[in-house]
């Protein structure tokens, strides 16, 4: 990418007049405003910056999937299967048992779910996840992750920007900081939001001190995908005229007062912004998909937070496709909460599951078939776990758990059918190959090419990372 | 290919170079300063390369070796030789070491992932070679005022300005740019202080005044005007993470933050002295000088100190000694940023990397702010209504005068036998079955009922200064006198719905309850542990008990979660519902004991028995009754003047107290405000002990004294150690010997004028900060500015008098090449305004601005991509109203998309510095956003209402509002030609809509989203 002098290669007012007046497509545009413009305009960035030569080494996944499973499932229940539970359901726990967020602790409390082992290294699977579990090939089960945090919102800001407070960039701004996108029209981080926002806010997703470029792009369902992405003039070369206009003007200023980097890359973002008019309804809009692809997904589901869940993923897919980095699935309202069940824990990681299980599990074998595994990671993580012992209640719950949770990855670089890590018998704190929120964050950078010791930003004085001054990376389930 | 492309491939090849791990060949000697300078060239790079290891922090230290002081680079080493040799390049160690390519023995050592450029070897070799002449951190050091020759002339200060920065043009050979047009000049100046784009008469004033101080008359009118003070306090806030909600899963509210916002326009426009203001935000409270509000006479100073509370924070932390450390965390960044430009929070863990702050210096803010407690006070109550507390006291002595000398007449008449009868029968009133011992299962937090405080602290004026001791006090319904009874706390010691807080010495959660007696209306009662105020469910909800009911009742606060934690107690009128403060004019809360324990206790049901003031059958009744008149009875006198009154003056509403009793009646309801802010108080000192590793849970031993910063000799000799310390915190920030106070400051201004800081760290002027571009220039205005009175507007004046500052935006190419980033300043640098300037023009070119001042903040306008917990149930309208950005609600978690996509910072740490991106979501929201097409149409509507006006007075107008000046024959061209084509994009044609709105507003559309528009030039 060379960057060219904008004002030496302003257009005439002969070629501004060729413009189509035929509708709204990238191609109306097209030729309108400078080429070299459109260039330098793009959410590619050429090399890397923020901590020297990014990549640093080669890397496995070209972009990646976080599936966020919002309010913590139990481990428990899911993938870490502890028979002592069934044993002393309903004993006093017999281990000390750490301060809750509800301070209402009950008795030992077995799983409501049958496990079953899956593949060919035996993973176990609770009936909750049917169709996640036909994947255990393909999935690394890492059981023994814990947190710092008992509460939703720092646990968030820690999942999400490695550091238990509200304002610093997150794990998707990071990458995109290094990375920048593939794609010239579409931004790098993307969270697809399925209808709930996680506890501590957007603030999930910001940019932090990070430069606001690397903010998520909140896209949601429905016919505006993206905030003010659809033009308000009634037709398409009301809008055209004004760009037209607009440029005219801006060139002119550009005469008066000489190159300002700054004011050309204002204008050049404008042809970026109008790109993306068409670029975001067309990503977003799944009619195009076979119906089998769409019945992998779950969209011919039931289940109407299946059948969003699935758009999501499916999406997830589009969005990869066109090399956007860092993709955030957030959950369905499902009408439980979250995964958050404090109460009622049978009724909500039901509800829960079945709007992501075959979702997931089609985005997994929809990545494959297509070739696309073997460069996406992805990742499947709740903020923390639940206790292995129940909330009091009629309908008991799980309080929350930083000591232990499972999370999986999958895709690129990593070894299918490994199971890392254990709990203690009763799935309520790690004991072996313990793996922090920065040993994710670390695993997940170094597949995407970057050394998380290497990667910084100076703010406040400090050259700050992700992984802060921690971080391993989890080398047990990446692939030789 | 143009010159930014060469650099670029340059620094591809250089990089390329750096991975293959050699350097090129290149001879630097050319390239180095004449004389090497430690402070510029040679410290950054041993802070950069070496201070992890051998700089201040002992815990990180290698080979016993420090390079961060001389004594440590020069002195000699364990095994032989010195790092530094004065002079000798070969026998310095340290050069041996960073010219070796032996892994073993090289430095940095390769795995420190460090590397020393052939550059920095070079200036290394050439400072030792030169003598190592060591300098302090210029930023540890009182500035000097700059020996130079114009100085002796006593300049003003713009001149000097001009003088500092045409000094360093011409060292580097080059010049100052031509003046900027005076249309240009007006837009910037009128931005630059008020945020907003002049008014055409604004602009047709200040063109048409043809005199030779039109500049400096434009100058004072935007210093006058109200948006000086928001555009300014706005700068400010972004200094304190300004924020109207606590973030996290609720986004709670912070109780009336908006005071505070207040508080800082009234400050700027008034232009309160710096040091004042500076005061004022750490001891606010404490201060002697208080700053009165001129118009409306209350005590602006205390607000100031609102500014601690502006955090997040959560609403069931687990564990409170954690949500505690961090949030003082947060205070201490903030303080140090804010007010020193230092990075003390890096102190937290260990000591400071790179700079001399030592983790002790931390821990003496922390114990700093840990005695600090915050509660809620009256915000604009004026003074002079203060003033009628003390009349009513005086009235209330008078009652009690008047009712003393009834009874010791009736003294006189009645025979001791009777007086003894009077007294027994009132001891016999007292039911002691329903009293129970204090025992060894209970613990006692305090018992008013002993008539004094106890060591228990204050604030406000509703406690008074002891407890109830038989006063009287108006009932509101009848009107009449009634006594109030004695042995108790009481907030209604002056009248109901007076502002107050009584708060206990800080003492340790040792039983599982905490039993208070109380009786009130709107009043609170409630336990702080661990500083944490957010008391709710689903852990912390029982800290707090309303206290709804006139009679006494035992409440009961569940503190078995908080064992073994440090807490006090707080009893204040008024309540938080939802986390926001309400008082209400009939507000009180009485309590007369609180004590602990555990378990089932009788202490529920039953009442403490006194403990005191059984000798009342002792008491020499003449000078119990002589000693109250004068309000010093000790308890057992006040209860013998009680007996005998009940029993000689059952009603005290007599014909000879009825004047006092009017005058009582109107002074009681001239005490109460309902307004409110949340600021500081002093309780009991905490000395805390530093953190091993920034562990709450890891203490060492040793607590440290309250002290300023330890790399800055300035403030008090002996620094108090009792209460919080902050006051002397913040006289040594004031102290005309801290070098960085008035540095820090004028630095900030200059950034905002510049766009860019003479230090352009302009929250770091640590090691790890730049270095000034014009170092005299800084210590000249940080002198200067002390010498003016610390006055903001006056350094602001003379900075945009300068030539300097109406330098005109266009670069020369000569210029641009020797600096290209314009360090220099030779030419106004062009750049993006702010996001609450755009939107403010916007509303201004529109005509839609509405410039009503202060208040509660307007709601946010919510869309549906602003989802999550704490969802305000209302949105705000679209417009906010057409008030100005500062007065829109600031909540954590729904910050405005438009002012987040232009870079406002989202309020978590102090950012005196913005960024400034370029996003595509700007132009979209530029382009699509229902609010920019709003204001386009209503300025459409508003031009076409201009009678008889042309097609080209029409344009002018719009130039005038959006860009200060007339468009030219090309714009006026271009726009009809856009006019014509638009129109026919409408199928239609400009003649037939000409005068419609619809075309129109397409133009005022187009006009917002041209670049002039969103930039300063």
């Amino acid at each position: 990418m060379s960057p060219i002098n904008y004002c030496k290669h302003r257009m005439s007012r002969r070629e501004m007049l060729t413009l189509s007046r035929n509708g709204f497509g990238s191609l109306a545009l097209f030729g309108l405003l400078n080429p070299s413009v459109s260039q330098a305009a793009t959410y590619k960035v050429a090399g890397g910056i923020g901590g020297g030569q990014i990549p640093h080494f080669p890397p496995k996944a070209k972009s990646v999937i976080f599936l966020y499973m919002d309010g913590g499932v139990s481990q428990v229940d899911s993938f870490d299967y502890k028979p002592l539970l069934e044993k002393e359901n309903g004993k006093d726990p017999k281990f000390s048992v750490d301060a809750t967020q509800f301070n209402s602790n009950g008795k030992l409390l077995k799983s409501y779910w049958d496990f079953k082992q899956y593949g060919d290294s035996g993973m176990w699977f609770s009936n909750l996840f049917p169709h996640i579990a036909t994947c255990a090939d393909d999935i690394a089960m890492i059981n023994s992750m814990y947190s710092e945090f008992p509460e939703h919102t720092n646990a968030n800001y820690y999942l999400h920007t490695g550091i238990g407070i509200q304002g610093r960039p997150s794990m998707g701004a990071w990458v995109t900081y290094g990375l920048g996108s593939e794609n010239e029209q579409l931004p790098g981080y993307v969270v697809l939001n399925g209808g709930l926002t996680p506890p501590g806010g957007l603030d999930n997703f910001k940019n932090g001190f990070l430069p606001a470029t690397y903010q998520a792009s909140v896209l949601r369902p429905g016919d505006t995908p993206l905030a003010n992405i659809t033009p308000l003039e009634e037709t398409s070369i009301l809008q055209a005229e004004k760009l037209k206009f607009m440029n005219i003007m801006d060139q002119s200023l550009l005469n008066r007062i000489g190159d300002v980097d700054q004011i050309e890359s204002t204008i050049s973002n404008y042809e970026l912004a109008f790109k993306m008019q068409s670029s975001i309804p067309e990503l977003a809009d799944l009619s195009g998909e076979t119906a089998a692809t769409q019945s992998l997904y779950g969209l011919d589901s039931e289940d109407k937070h299946c059948r969003s869940y699935g758009a999501q993923c499916l999406l997830a897919r589009r969005l990869v496709e066109r090399g956007v980095r860092f993709i955030e699935l957030t959950c369905p309202n499902v009408g439980h909460d979250r995964w958050d069940q404090h109460a009622n824990l049978k009724e909500g990681h039901e509800a829960n599951a079945h709007a992501v299980d075959q979702p997931i599990a089609g985005l997994l074998k929809d990545l494959k078939s297509r070739g696309l595994l073997e460069s996406t990671l992805v990742v499947f993580s709740g903020e923390f776990g639940r206790t292995p012992f129940a909330q009091k209640g009629k309908k008991p719950g799980r309080d929350h758990n930083p000591q232990a949770f499972s999370t999986w990855f999958a895709g690129a670089g990593i070894k299918g059918g490994v199971i890392y890590g254990k709990t203690d018998e009763y799935g309520y704190r790690a004991i072996e190959n313990r793996t922090s929120i920065h040993d994710l964050h670390a695993t997940m950078l170094h597949l995407m090419g970057i050394d998380h010791v290497k990667q910084t930003y100076r703010f406040g004085g400090r050259d700050i990372r992700l992984t802060d001054v921690h971080g391993h990376v989890v080398h047990g389930i990446l692939d030789a | 290919m143009n010159r930014r492309g060469l650099t670029l491939i340059a620094i591809i090849g250089l990089i390329a170079y750096l991975a293959m791990g050699f350097w090129p060949d290149v001879d630097y000697g050319h390239d180095l300063p004449k004389t090497v300078d430690f402070n510029y060239h040679i410290r950054p790079i041993l802070s950069q390369q070496c201070f992890v290891c051998h700089g201040n922090d002992p815990s990180s230290r290698e080979a016993d070796l420090r390079l961060d002081i001389e004594d440590g680079a020069k002195a000699r080493l364990g095994h032989g030789g010195k790092a530094i040799v004065e002079g000798n390049i070969n026998k310095s160690l340290l050069i041996e070491r960073i010219t070796s390519d032996d892994p073993k023995f090289m430095m940095p050592p390769p795995d420190s992932k460090k590397v020393m450029s052939p550059r920095e070897i070079a200036l290394l070799k050439k400072w030792i070679k030169q003598g190592a002449e060591w300098k302090e951190q210029w930023a540890f050091v009182t500035p000097q005022l700059p020996k130079v020759p114009l100085l002796n002339n006593n300049p003003s200060v713009s001149v000097a300005i001009d003088y500092f920065i045409n000094d360093a043009l011409e060292q580097k050979d080059l010049s100052i740019a031509d003046q900027a047009d005076r249309n240009t000049l007006i837009r910037r100046v009128s931005y630059i202080l008020t945020g907003l784009p002049p008014t055409i008469e604004e602009l047709d004033t200040y063109l048409n005044d043809e005199s030779d101080s039109a500049y400096e008359s434009m100058l004072d009118r935007y210093l006058a005007s109200s948006g000086y003070g928001e555009r300014w306090a706005r700068h400010w806030m972004d200094l304190v993470r300004y924020g109207e909600s606590m973030g996290h899963e609720g986004d709670f509210n912070i109780s009336n933050a908006w005071e505070y916002r207040d508080y800082l326009i009234r400050a700027f426009n008034q232009d309160v002295p710096y040091d004042q203001f500076v005061l004022e935000h750490l001891a606010g409270d404490q201060i002697t000088e208080t700053r009165i509000n001129p118009q409306d006479g209350y005590n602006e100073s205390a607000i100031g100190t609102a500014y601690l509370f502006l955090g997040d924070g959560k609403h069931s932390p687990v564990n409170t000694r954690e949500e505690e450390s961090d949030k003082i965390d947060n205070m201490i960044e903030v303080t140090s940023k804010t007010f020193q430009a230092l990075t003390v929070s890096c102190s937290r863990c260990h000591d400071h990397k790179f700079d001399p702050i030592p983790t002790a210096d931390y821990y003496a803010m922390y114990g700093m702010f840990e005695s600090t407690r915050l509660v809620p006070k009256p915000a604009r109550m004026p003074v002079n209504r203060l003033s009628k507390a003390d009349e009513l006291m005086a009235v209330k002595s008078k009652i009690r005068s008047k009712v003393g000398d009834l009874l010791l007449t009736q003294l006189e008449s009645t025979t001791q036998e009777d007086q003894r009868t009077a007294i027994q029968k009132y001891v016999a009133q007292i039911d002691k079955s329903q009293t129970i011992e204090l025992d060894t299962s209970l613990q006692l937090l305090a018992d008013f009922r002993a008539g004094d405080w106890e060591g228990w602290y204050t604030d406000g004026i509703a406690f008074g200064e002891h407890p109830a001791k038989g006063d009287f006090t108006i009932d509101k319904e009848s009107k009449k006198l009634q006594e109030l009874g004695s042995g108790f706390a009481t907030s209604r010691h002056l009248a109901l719905g007076v502002h107050g807080v009584l708060s206990s010495p800080n003492f340790t959660i040792n039983k599982e309850y905490i039993a208070v007696r109380a009786a009130g209306q709107g009043g609170t009662v409630r336990i702080v542990i661990d500083n944490f105020q957010v008391i709710q469910a689903p852990l912390w909800g029982q800290l707090k008990a309303n206290v709804d009911d006139p009679d006494w009742k035992t409440y009961i606060l569940d503190v078995r979660l908080a064992k073994g934690r440090k807490a006090y107690l707080e009893f204040f009128s008024g309540s938080f519902e939802r986390h926001v403060f309400d008082i209400q004019p009939d507000d009180y809360v009485d309590v007369q004991y609180a004590v602990a324990f555990s378990g089932e206790h009788d202490i529920k049901e039953k009442i403490l028995a006194e403990q005191y003031h059984k000798e009342i059958l002792t008491v020499e009744p003449r000078k119990a009754i002589e000693d109250w008149v004068r309000g010093e009875s000790s308890m057992d006198q006040t209860k013998l003047v009680g007996a005998l009154r009940q029993e000689w003056l059952p009603d005290v509403n007599t014909a000879q107290l009825s004047n006092e009793i009017n005058q009582l009646s109107t002074l009681s309801t001239e005490l109460y405000d309902s307004t409110h802010f949340i600021g500081m108080m002093e309780g009991e000192a905490i000395h805390s002990p530093v953190f091993n590793r920034g562990s709450f849970d890891d203490l060492s031993d040793e607590n440290v004294p309250h002290r300023f910063l330890s790399v800055v000799s300035a403030g008090p000799d002996s620094f108090p150690q009792d209460g919080s310390g902050r006051l002397a915190w913040a006289e040594s920030l004031v102290d005309p010997t801290n070098p960085l106070t008035s540095r820090v400051m004028v630095n900030r201004i200059w950034h905002h004028v510049f766009g860019k800081g003479i230090v352009e760290t302009v929250d770091n002027f640590g090691l790890q900060g730049k270095m000034p571009t014009h170092p005299d220039l800084l210590n000249y205005l940080a002198i200067t500015f002390i010498e003016e009175g610390w006055s903001i507007k006056g350094l602001i004046k003379q900075v945009l008098l300068s030539e300097t500052f109406k330098q005109s935006s266009i670069a020369s190419e000569e210029n641009t090449e020797t600096d290209p980033n314009n360090e220099m300043l030779h030419h106004y640098p062009v750049r993006r305004l702010e996001a609450e300037a755009i939107r403010d023009g916007i509303l201004a070119a529109a005509g839609c601005l509405d410039r009503q001042m202060f208040g509660p903040s307007v709601p946010v306008h919510l869309t549906n991509f602003m989802t999550g917990r704490g969802r305000p149930r209302v949105s705000g309208p679209l417009d906010s109203y057409g008030r100005r950005s500062i007065y829109r609600s600031v909540r954590r978690n729904f910050i405005p998309p438009l002012m987040q996509t232009f870079d406002m910072p989202i309020p978590f740490s102090t950012f005196g510095k913005r960024n400034t991106t370029n996003v595509p979501a700007q132009s979209l929201a530029l382009l699509n956003d229902p609010f920019i097409h709003e204001q386009a149409e209503y300025w459409a509507q508003n031009i076409l209402s201009l009678e008889s006006a042309s097609l080209e007075e029409r344009i002018n107008t719009i130039y005038k509002r959006a860009f200060s000046r007339e468009a030219t024959q090309d714009e006026q061209r271009q726009a009809v030609q856009f006019l014509e084509l638009q129109a026919a994009a409408h199928g239609s044609s400009l003649e037939q809509l000409k005068d419609s709105d619809l075309l129109w507003k397409d133009y005022c559309h187009s006009i917002f989203n041209l670049k002039e528009f969103i930039h300063l030039l």
